[in-house]
């Protein structure tokens, strides 16, 4: 029981500072790109120190329980994640951090933090699905929902039962770290065409908040590209680590070349191409009769 | 060196401005200059920024956006006031709507002079205003800008006394 | 089976409906509310003790057999009369069906003595405990709502006396609907359930009214003709009581009974009268909605779901409901209608419920009794706020509720627990839609289906928790001054959701496992399905607490320690107007003041109502008749 406690506290503490470093190499990377120098890797650290401490502004009350809300939930999936709970149960409760969010930009009489919650909210709608597929192919390949299982010694690797969802959970990543062609909600870059988005009517501490809940999440993404390889292996672990770094490099090439596509856009190639895609997978795997 | 110093988010407000200072002010973004290596953000919007960048002088219409726009930031908050236009409405000093320099209108730490400035003075200006914003912070009373202003009165525009000239009939204009 | 047992059932019954009597000759107002009161605390009483009764079979004297039959008849009759009343040739041949059917019934002999006529076990126990409790606060709540309504109802009105008749006789009925085990009182509890919801639906007597309850009379007459075929089918084969034909595995009895069933909780491609019945006083819709009516339908094939393991009936049942779950989920989005929307929801809801059903696993099982609990209080709560909010603000727009924090407080805060239940892990509708979706694992059509039906759920209700919460800055707000009836019904509503929720988990693993694991008894479970069961059971309960504590803590003390100074205006590109008491109002051309405004995300071109409806109509048709097709009836 104190283990598990420790194991829980270490992981509350560490996964955001992992998520922030991923954060930092993400904005140094994309800058060397770019031919830039860019910013220090301890960046988005600083960012949200900064924010910590600058004035407490706010539109309303509701707002502020909203962003608590959020964060609470995204730890609450990494807990459940460390306790080796029930994959659905946990991508329900990391859907309600983001619909936390959602609100949290929707309670707010700002035109433009309520079309960045509707687009947030189309973007949920356009990847919500691709994750639950993702954890029925896990349940076919492994026999089992619970995470625990999935990551015990002796499963064979996901990735290879599981190709076509893996490339799908590419795309619902990119969505959810807010890559470009799919940044529509809100953006890591300045000019929008709806300014921030969701986030737009927070500001100072509470905006902090959601910075720490977004690390968590980009934590949580990259741990999950790299349980798509199993891990209690240290050659596996290495590989596993690979495909996170592959992931990542993904992510900034297309962030890098793609321009904004309408939300609409988005949520038609999801649910056509990309759904159809784990689908197949899934079917191939009904097919296989693992179960 | 506080925090504050080390991820100043930027907000760009063209008040009234040529463009000239704006396109300067982007190209501090561009790899020549990244000012990204300072942890500089050019954010969309007052609610996320530290420092306000303005360009341009003061108008009937703006006085108020810009007043609203910068009552929207959190404070500890920095004011960096870019070209000339910002001091004293610069070569649009005596258009019929113009209501002067921003100064007039929302305290201004930094003054950063040109028509336009060259980038690498806006770049120095926004890390004078990092200094000042740690400054803020800690709760140091900031000294005033100085106004890098020689002012130049024009003289009063020439009027043309002479009444203009009627047309006498269609077409018939000399 | 002792007699304090027999009485209690009895009581639970027919108390209602003698109270009803009662109430329906009561001159004075204030008495007729004393009497709504003391039939609402009666049945909620002899509920509550049902429900902890031990479960118990009630083998009355053949008299009462015969009288379930005569009054079953007589029911019959009285659709005759309504069909006659509204110049309907289509109930009238549906009643006069029914009428054949059930005299020459009468001649024929069954079994008759081999089961009880009434029944008191697990699931009649759960659906007991659901229409009194519920039931009761909502008659509670109607003496409130009548008092309102009857000042601004329509002239053509019937009197609140009849209303308050069939609201209390409708109790009765469904009480005794979900306790009968003999066909004949089924089927006589059935029609009661049809006529009742006919008048009320038709209460204000408008043509709309006249015309939706026409509707809702034609549509359940058409359920009552199947079950009344189903009961004619299993008599021929000699069981005359509903264990008779889960004994015989009588699948083609149980079809029609299932049809009827799916007509009554209005799945596709029958869930227009429940649309319809939506202009009938609030309380109605709670009733029907959340503790009454619709749960028969699944109240029928839950019963016998342990009967059919295995069979493609089952297996179609879940997929007509997975279809109405994801259909009226996208009819939903495009609605703007906050009781539209409800109701969307409602027949989505139930036909989650049919999914677990018809998968027909022990996992499946306990989460359709979960999701039949959970969303009976969760409905019934969040109609009564909707009626509450239609009544002080006039309207029932989803965009119109847009201060709805400042103007009522404490119904908006009581709306958002309702909605929270439908929403926020790990309350128990959240916690049903995961089980079903691990129920549903080994069958791919279901499962694709439930996906896209709980992902589409996601869009309504956060839009329009998003439009209620959305509130400027005020340093303290006025309650609101309701009834004392309505308040209190809110209340006490709102704290069985929150206890019940927040006990979601615990409840599941104490309550639900046992009884699916008793219905199942003796019934072959596949490996796989067992253990996911097992897994199921063992979530952990703290990790939710706490962090659903933390951030409500951190949030409440975030309430009380921010500054008014802090406020801030909305970021309209600083053309905010200056001073105005309105944060969100800017200037526009020519120095014009607007205030911002955006509208929520409908989706209109996507999800057309009568487009959609048509297709889905269609499509469930069609996975209907293959249904029957496929157990060899057509
Ligand atoms: S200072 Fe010069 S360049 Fe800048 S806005 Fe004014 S006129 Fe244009």
């Amino acid at each position: 029981m104190s283990e598990t406690i420790i194991k829980l506290l270490i992981a509350i503490v560490a996964a955001p500072l992992v998520g922030a470093i991923i954060a930092g190499l993400d904005r140094k990377v994309t800058a060397r790109m770019q031919g830039r120098v860019g910013p220090p890797i301890l960046q988005p650290i600083y960012d949200v120190l900064k924010l910590l401490i600058k004035q407490p502004i706010f539109l309303n009350r509701v707002q502020i329980l909203y962003a608590f809300m959020h964060l609470a939930f995204m730890m609450l999936t990494l807990v459940l994640l460390i306790l080796g709970q029930d994959l659905l149960l946990t991508l329900f409760v990391h859907a309600f951090a983001t619909i936390s969010l959602i609100l949290g930009g929707m309670c707010v009489r700002s035109p433009y933090s309520r079309i960045g919650s509707q687009r947030k909210t189309l973007m949920l709608l356009a990847y919500e699905p691709i994750l639950v597929i993702m954890v029925v192919g896990i349940y076919l390949s492994q026999g089992s929902f619970m995470a625990s299982d999935v990551v015990a010694a002796g499963a064979k690797p996901l990735l290879l039962s599981l190709p076509l969802v893996f490339i799908a959970y590419m795309m619902a990543m990119a969505i959810e770290l807010q890559k470009s062609p799919f940044d529509v909600a809100s953006s890591h870059h300045a000019h929008q065409e709806i300014v921030k988005g969701v986030t737009l009517e927070y500001a100072g501490p509470f905006l902090a908040i959601i910075e720490i809940a977004h690390f968590y999440e980009v934590f949580l993404l990259f741990a999950v590209v790299y349980f798509f390889w199993a891990p209690y292996n240290l050659a596996n672990a290495a590989v596993g680590m690979a495909l996170a770094a592959g992931a990542f490099l993904f992510h900034i090439v297309l962030d890098n070349t793609f321009a904004r596509l309408p939300a609409m856009w988005i949520v038609r190639f999801m649910w056509v191409i990309v759904f159809l895609m784990a689908t197949t997978n899934i079917i191939w795997l009904y097919r296989l009769g693992t179960i | 060196m506080s925090v504050l110093a080390k991820s100043p988010w930027v907000v760009h407000f063209n008040c009234n401005s040529c463009n000239g200072c704006d396109i300067e002010f982007l190209a501090c973004l561009c790899p020549t200059y990244d000012v990204e290596r300072f942890g500089v953000v050019h954010v969309g919007n007052p609610k996320h920024a530290d420092i306000l960048v303005v360009t341009g002088s003061v108008n009937h219409r703006n006085a108020r956006v810009l007043a609203n726009v910068y009552q929207q930031m959190p404070s500890p908050k920095v004011v960096v006031a870019c070209g000339v236009c910002t001091s004293s409405g610069g070569i649009f000093a005596d258009c019929y709507n113009v209501l002067g320099g921003v100064d007039k209108f929302i305290p201004v730490d930094v003054f950063v002079p040109g028509c336009p400035p060259r980038p690498e003075a806006m770049i120095d200006g926004i890390v004078k205003a990092v200094g000042i914003l740690a400054a803020k912070a800690k709760g140091i009373e900031t000294p005033v800008a100085d106004k890098p202003r020689i002012t130049v009165s024009p003289s009063p525009k020439p009027v043309d006394e002479t009444p203009a000239q009627e047309p006498d009939e269609v077409g018939a204009v000399k | 089976m002792n007699d304090i047992n027999t009485l209690a059932l009895l009581g639970v019954i027919a108390g209602p409906v003698i109270f009803a009597a009662a109430i329906y000759f009561t001159k004075q107002t204030k008495l007729r509310n004393i009497l709504v009161l003391g039939a609402a605390l009666l049945t909620s009483a002899l509920g509550i003790f049902i429900a902890a009764s031990p479960s118990a079979n009630v083998y009355p004297d053949s008299w009462v057999v015969y009288a379930g039959a005569g009054l079953e008849i007589v029911m019959t009759l009285a659709v005759l009369a309504i069909a006659y009343n509204i110049r309907s040739w289509a109930v009238g041949l549906f009643g006069t069906i029914q009428l054949v059917l059930v005299v020459i019934s009468e001649f024929m002999h069954g079994e008759s003595s081999i089961g009880p006529a009434f029944v008191v076990d697990d699931l009649s126990r759960v659906m007991v405990a659901i229409v009194s409790v519920v039931g009761s606060l909502i008659l509670v709540y109607s003496i409130g709502y009548m008092k309102e309504h009857e000042h601004h109802a329509p002239a053509t009105a019937r009197s609140t006396n009849t209303f308050m008749f069939f609201l209390v006789g409708f109790i009765g009925a469904m009480n005794g609907l979900v306790l009968a085990n003999d066909m004949k009182w089924l089927g006589c509890f059935f029609e009661a359930t049809t006529i009742c919801s006919f008048v009320l639906i038709g209460h204000d007597r408008t043509r709309e009214a006249a015309k939706n309850a026409a509707r809702a009379i034609l549509i359940n007459s058409f359920g009552g003709v199947a079950l009344t075929i189903g009961a004619f089918l299993a008599l021929l084969k000699g069981s005359t009581q509903y264990s008779g034909i889960l004994y015989h595995a009588d699948i083609i009895a149980f079809s029609f009974i299932a049809l009827a069933g799916l007509v009554k909780s209005a799945q596709m491609p029958f869930q227009s009268w429940l649309l319809g019945a939506m202009v009938a006083p609030t309380p109605v819709s709670a009733l029907l909605h959340s503790a009454t009516m619709v749960n028969i339908g699944v109240y029928l094939v839950l019963r016998a779901a342990p009967a059919f393991v295995g069979t493609k009936l089952m297996y179609f049942i879940a997929i007509i409901g997975a279809f109405s779950f994801a259909a009226t989920s996208a009819l939903a989005i495009a609605q703007s209608n906050g009781k539209k929307v409800l109701a969307y929801s409602t027949i989505g809801n139930l036909g989650l419920i049919f999914t677990c059903a018809g998968i027909d696993s022990p996992l499946g099982y306990s989460a359709a009794i979960m999701l039949l609990c959970f969303h009976a209080v969760s409905k019934g709560l969040l109609f009564l706020c909707m009626g509450t909010i239609e009544q002080k603000i006039g309207s029932r727009d989803i965009e119109d509720m847009g201060s709805l924090l400042r103007e009522m407080p404490l119904t908006t805060v009581i709306t958002l627990i309702g909605m929270a239940s439908m929403l926020v892990p790990p309350f128990g509708m959240l916690l049903s839609k995961w089980l079903a979706i691990e129920a549903a694992i080994s069958s791919p059509i279901v499962l694709l289906l439930v996906v896209i039906g709980s992902a589409l759920t996601v869009l309504f209700w956060a839009k329009w928790i998003g439009r209620i919460t959305t509130v400027s800055y005020h340093p303290w707000y006025t309650i609101e001054r309701i009834s004392i009836s309505k308040q209190s019904v809110l209340a006490i509503l709102a704290t069985i959701v929150v206890i019940a929720g927040l006990g979601a988990i615990l409840l599941y693993r104490d309550l639900f496992v046992d009884i699916a694991i008793r219905a199942y008894q003796g019934t072959y479970i596949s490996q796989s399905d067992m253990k996911l069961f097992e897994a199921a059971g063992n979530i952990p309960y703290w990790p939710f607490m706490a962090f659903i504590g933390l951030a409500l803590v951190a949030g409440i003390l975030a309430y009380f320690t921010v500054n008014a100074s802090n406020v801030r205006a909305p970021f309209l590109c600083g053309e905010n107007v200056p001073g105005s008491t309105k944060t969100y109002e800017f200037r526009s051309v020519k120095d014009s003041s607007h205030l911002a405004w955006s509208s929520s995300l409908y989706l209109r071109h996507i999800f057309e109502e009568s487009k959609t409806t048509m297709w889905a109509n269609l499509i469930a048709a069609v996975i209907i008749l293959s249904m029957f097709a496929a157990i060899g009836v057509l």
